[in-house]
């Protein structure tokens, strides 16, 4: 099992929750690690005062704020702990929203948040959260500090457990029109008769969320060269082929979307691709597909 | 405003529709940012590459990556390992589309936002315009920083945005988690009232009404650290309540205010002002003597979503 990040209580009105979190997540990334070229020798990363050769080690080490004029003011862990330490140990929730109201553009990294502490009492206080949360269909929102950063957090109930994920701050997310490449004017204004095909190609090419039907390819691939390599001390390196070309004129663009349509009609369905009939049905029966509403 | 930077430049498709896009990333981080120094003497620290073997330092152009394959090391170069992204890697297929609340928020990783290129802006339009309509979300696949990224296109602030998603196979099941026991139940009662508790402090969702507060206990601490005042004093560690039913019919009582004696309600305009007393206490230090971050420095823009 991962090793708790955090071990601290939630705040549900009066009521205090020991609880510890583990990361929701695990790497599954090819790791290299650095060599000298030529001679193969290993690379160690080596923390030294700037300009010298004098290492320093891990527990030597602190962090430093630098003021205008240069100077660094030094700050221990224990005084970031001691900056607001009623809040580095407890996640206070604040109020209970809809799930399906949250944009998942806000959500960043998610955690499993299980019982902490001895006896009956927080397992019982645990166990209420849980059921009432899984109850009102609600997640609770809150706050966390961790690694001297506050994160807005949202908890919620699933698989029987409780879950947090970080969420970003409202501002710390972009307006995508500061990029000034977001395409507007009536020059390349869509006509209907477009937007009705695309829609249509996107109800042909709809199916089920099944994420178990992805897999990394990319890693597939690395590790495939990286036994090429070993094998025969070469790897083929493929031409990449050209990028497709762009439906420049409106006739164009309507042709390639009326080929995909017709494509899309007359190809077999996979398994999990629903029929339109079946869609229809969902859509006319006003049921939603699953316990939480459209998201706009 | 001059145009933001794209971190990647490559062609979108669906069917046979190819348009050419830019992708921007959609959030800035907002936190300080601090130096690694020497905690006795504030020196600061400098990473060096040392041979483990030889103890010399090793120049940066000098480095190759390599793989342990459990069989002896294997040593790649950039290209080799470029090779891996494919003869496609500058393409985002859309494989399919999905109804976008069947996807649970934990697969959802890092945002972008997504720019027409030279010939793109057309099909870009039509492609929002029936995502727009359809609420559907498209699945595609890439490859971006050599990583392969699961992505999930929708409609966001009247532009495409594209979130990178997690593989299932990085997601960790609950079933390998080991847990206490959870057998003690609470009683009816007592569900009774966390219910009315959740109901009390239901609220509807206003991303800009929470701000980042701790950001100003940390720059406070740091000038009591620099004018050499006493540290706050640490308050008792919460306790785990024995009894549940008490603590539920006291936070009732006290409509719903949450252990640090704040009332929920009240707690955004309350981070409101903390946060104009924040950018105050930045203006005054950064006056004085701090050097104030570019992105703490930033007047804040709010998401309109």
């Amino acid at each position: 099992m991962p090793r708790p990040l955090w071990t601290g209580s939630l705040s549900f009105g009066l009521v205090n929750v020991p609880v510890q979190l583990v990361s929701a997540t695990r790497d599954r990334d090819v790791r290299f690690h650095q060599v000298r070229s030529g001679t193969g020798e290993r690379i160690e990363m080596r923390r030294v005062v700037a300009d010298s050769d004098d290492e320093v080690a891990w527990d030597e080490m602190a962090r430093g704020w630098e003021t205008e004029d240069g100077e660094i003011v030094v700050l221990t862990e224990d005084d970031f702990a001691g900056a607001a330490p009623e809040r580095t140990r407890t996640v206070d929730i604040d109020l209970f929203v809809d799930l399906d109201e949250i944009d998942p553009i806000f959500f960043n990294h998610p955690y499993w948040l299980l019982p902490a502490g001895e006896g009956d009492g927080p397992s019982r206080a645990y166990r209420l959260l849980r059921d009432v949360m899984a109850k009102a269909d609600q997640v609770a929102i809150g706050r966390i500090v961790m690694r001297a950063k506050e994160h807005l957090v949202a908890v919620r109930e699933q698989h029987g457990l409780l879950s947090l994920t970080t969420m970003r701050f409202a501002d710390e997310i972009r307006d995508p029109h500061d990029t000034g490449a977001i395409p507007e004017g009536e020059a390349s204004e869509p006509t209907e008769e477009e937007v009705a095909d695309a829609v249509a190609l996107i109800e042909e090419m709809t199916a089920d969320w099944e994420p178990e039907r992805y897999q990394d390819s990319h890693r597939a691939r690395l590790l495939g060269l990286i036994e090429e390599k070993r094998r025969s001390g070469e790897v083929r390196i493929p031409e990449p082929e050209p990028e497709p070309e762009p439906q420049r004129a409106s006739k164009d663009l309507l042709a390639a979307l009326e080929e995909s349509l017709a494509k899309a009609r007359g190809e077999k369905k996979v398994p999990g691709t629903r029929s339109p009939a079946k869609r229809g049905a969902v859509g006319s029966t006003g049921a939603k597909p699953r316990s939480r509403a459209k998201r706009s | 405003m001059a145009a933001a930077r794209s971190i990647w430049n490559g062609t979108l498709t669906f069917g046979s529709v190819a348009i050419p896009i830019k992708l921007f990333t959609a959030t800035e981080a907002r936190g300080l940012s601090f130096r690694e120094v020497r905690e006795s003497d504030g020196a600061r620290i400098q990473h060096k590459r040392i041979g483990a073997e030889s103890g010399e330092e090793v120049a940066f152009k000098e480095i190759e990556k390599a793989y342990d394959t459990g069989r002896g090391q294997v040593i790649l170069t950039k290209e080799e390992i470029a090779a891996a992204d494919g003869p496609r890697a500058k393409v985002v297929e859309i494989e399919h589309f999905v109804h976008g609340e069947e996807i649970d928020p934990v697969f959802y990783d890092k945002p972008y936002h997504l720019g027409a290129r030279d010939g793109g802006d057309h099909g870009y339009r039509v492609l929002l315009a029936a995502l727009e309509q359809s609420g559907r979300v498209g699945i595609g696949r890439f490859v971006l920083r050599q990583r392969e990224q699961l992505v999930a296109l929708r409609p966001l602030q009247g532009a495409l945005g594209l979130q990178t998603m997690r593989f299932a196979d990085e997601l960790v099941d609950p079933d390998d988690l080991e847990l206490p026991s959870l057998r003690k139940k609470p009683g009816d009662r007592e569900v009774r009232m966390a219910g009315k508790l959740v109901a009390m402090l239901a609220d509807e969702w206003k991303p800009e009404e929470h701000r980042d507060s701790y950001r100003e206990a940390i720059l406070e601490m740091i000038e009591r650290k620099r004018t050499g005042k006493a540290p706050k004093a640490a308050p008792k560690a919460k306790q785990a309540d024995d009894d549940l039913l008490a603590a539920l019919e006291a936070s009732l009582d006290a409509g719903g205010r949450s252990g640090s004696g704040e009332e929920p309600a009240r707690r955004a305009a309350k981070t409101a002002s903390a946060d104009a007393k924040a950018s105050a206490a930045r203006k005054r230090a950064t006056a004085a003597k701090a050097k104030s971050k570019p992105a703490a420095a930033k007047p804040s823009r709010k998401a309109k979503s």
